[in-house]
């Protein structure tokens, strides 16, 4: 175990060598929160909703923040795929799933702290209609959070799944735009599910997409009550289990198959 | 004329090169197909809960929608040297091999790439401008069809002048600057919806700065029969011409800062 966290503590290190990118990279997102934030404004001027438009101002500004999270980026594995050098970490004394989980784990969950924290406070201090408005009640913060972080190990388990495919397929980039649609639109990046027709979100709140950011939105902003959080927690649970588990089963049977390429 | 003609086969032999691939190509144009796909239903999800945004029906928001992907597409098809290839030239020192053959360095940059899968999300974009069309009951004249294609090609000129901002950036500091994408993927964002929906200071963003507005929005608004802020014909026929002056202007910078270009030399 410790070994696993040592990876993760080293790829932690690696992210942090590259703030400047983050200043850049956090003002651009801030302005395309901006603009979303505008576009609803003038919809909710013409048809006001059920759901208030404070909601969906701090659904855009959370989604934003950790917009990081969903961005598929691990670019060294796919080119260690396609190169072969994926060779080299088969020799090393660790379950390969187990190492890339928490390579993956380290630069979502740093990537997006980074990112997160200069664009909440900017949030914050924007006027009312345009920032970000505090969550319902404390417990509904902490359930958000904890719900949050099992939505990390989603999103995780769901990117090795990827991984798994690119392993047979070898050409990464067909897969992943697929992915990072999937992921974008479903997990409410795009347009904020809560603003998808009704009965479709029934469906969708129930993929795994939604379990990454849109499960803790809703009960940072009160959508779910904090008391339903247990249900929500357990969804994401069993989520986790079965993509963990489906991971683990393609990439063992990847690993009897592999052709390494190159040489 | 010989640049356009060098052109010309510059693209019809990447385009067979890509070819040579053909089912990494046809994944790969669906699954920008897919992409595409979700933003025009983004767009469709909106007009289905809100029905209208200020003055703008469905049909005219689909309109819209439709102007902005097909040309910002269009631009990423064919000019594909510009808005994606140019930082790894600069910084792999390729730019170097541009310099001593006897052509413009811009002209060999567009002639470097062509990214033919593209040709899905333009053919989601002339879907969404049918449909637009259609619904909005559009009263063609050749007049409005003359306005479209100057807005779609003054589009592509403005596009490219934006990109050529990131580009001059990477001449000077090798890494490519993420921060213009808020003009140029931002641009695209906003200007998926008319301009007059977005406070003063975005207005001022997109109709000064980066004239998306003026380009796209005042012919396109005149098209539909709704002229942007009652302005008359005549400037929904000039004020495209925004997006060459762009252009111009960048090409201007960009052989400014060609001549402080120093290889990255490894």
């Amino acid at each position: 175990m410790s070994s696993y966290f040592s990876v993760f503590r080293m790829r932690w290190k690696m992210e942090l060598q590259y703030r400047g990118a983050v200043i850049g990279g956090v003002i651009c997102q801030i302005f395309f929160g901006l603009i979303l934030i505008c576009l609803y404004r003038a919809l909710y001027a013409g048809k006001p909703q059920t759901m208030p438009l404070d909601s969906v101002v701090t659904y855009v500004w959370l989604q934003q923040a950790f917009f990081r999270m969903l961005l598929s980026s691990d670019s060294e594995l796919t080119d260690k795929i396609r190169t072969g050098a994926i060779a080299y970490d088969l020799c090393r004394p660790l379950h390969l799933y187990g190492y890339y989980y928490a390579r993956i784990m380290a630069q979502k969950l740093l990537g997006s702290l980074l990112r997160a924290a200069p664009m909440l406070v900017f949030a914050c201090l924007l006027p009312r209609g345009y920032g970000i408005s505090a969550p319902v009640s404390v417990p509904a913060f902490l359930c958000a959070v904890l719900s949050l972080m099992s939505g990390l190990l989603c999103v995780c388990a769901l990117e090795n799944l990827t991984m798994g495919f690119t392993m047979r397929t070898l050409d990464a980039r067909g897969m992943q735009a697929l992915m990072n649609l999937l992921m974008m639109t479903l997990s409410g990046n795009v347009l904020p599910l809560t603003l998808f027709p009704d009965s479709w979100q029934r469906v969708i709140t129930l993929l795994p997409y939604a379990q990454l950011l849109d499960s803790p939105i809703r009960l940072y902003t009160g959508r779910y009550a904090w008391t339903q959080a247990s249900q929500i927690i357990f969804l994401q649970a069993v989520w986790l289990v079965i993509l963990i588990a489906l991971g683990l089963l393609l990439w063992r049977a990847n690993q009897k198959r592999l052709v390494v390429q190159g040489g | 004329m010989n640049t356009i003609k060098l052109y010309l086969h510059s693209m019809r032999m990447l385009l067979k090169s890509q070819l040579q691939y053909p089912a990494s190509f046809i994944m790969q144009t669906l699954a920008q197909l897919v992409m595409e796909g979700g933003e025009f239903m983004a767009v469709i999800l909106i007009v289905d809960r809100f029905d209208k945004l200020n003055q703008w029906m469905p049909g005219d928001l689909f309109f819209f929608f439709g102007i902005m992907s097909v040309t910002f597409y269009l631009t990423e098809c064919f000019g594909r040297g510009v808005t994606g290839a140019f930082p790894g030239m600069v910084r792999t020192g390729q730019l170097d091999t541009l310099l001593i053959r006897p052509r413009g360095v811009l002209t060999q940059v567009l002639c470097s790439a062509i990214d033919p899968r593209r040709i899905s999300c333009i053919a989601v974009g002339t879907a969404a401008l049918v449909i637009g069309c259609q619904r909005s009951a559009v009263q063609w004249s050749l007049l409005k069809v003359l306005l479209l294609g100057e807005s779609i090609l003054c589009g592509t000129f403005l596009i490219l002048g934006l990109f050529m901002i990131e580009a001059v950036f990477c001449i000077y500091s090798v890494k490519s600057v993420e921060l213009v994408n808020a003009l140029t993927y931002g641009g695209r964002s906003a200007c998926e919806y008319p301009i007059d929906i977005f406070p003063r200071p975005l207005r001022f963003v997109f109709t000064v700065i980066a004239p998306f507005a003026l380009v796209m929005h005042v012919p396109a608004a005149y098209i539909l029969g709704k002229p942007l802020f009652g302005w008359p014909v005549w400037a929904a026929i000039t004020t495209p011409a925004a997006g060459l002056v762009t252009f111009a202007v960048m090409y201007a910078v960009f052989c400014r800062a060609m001549r402080h270009y120093r290889s990255t030399g490894s």
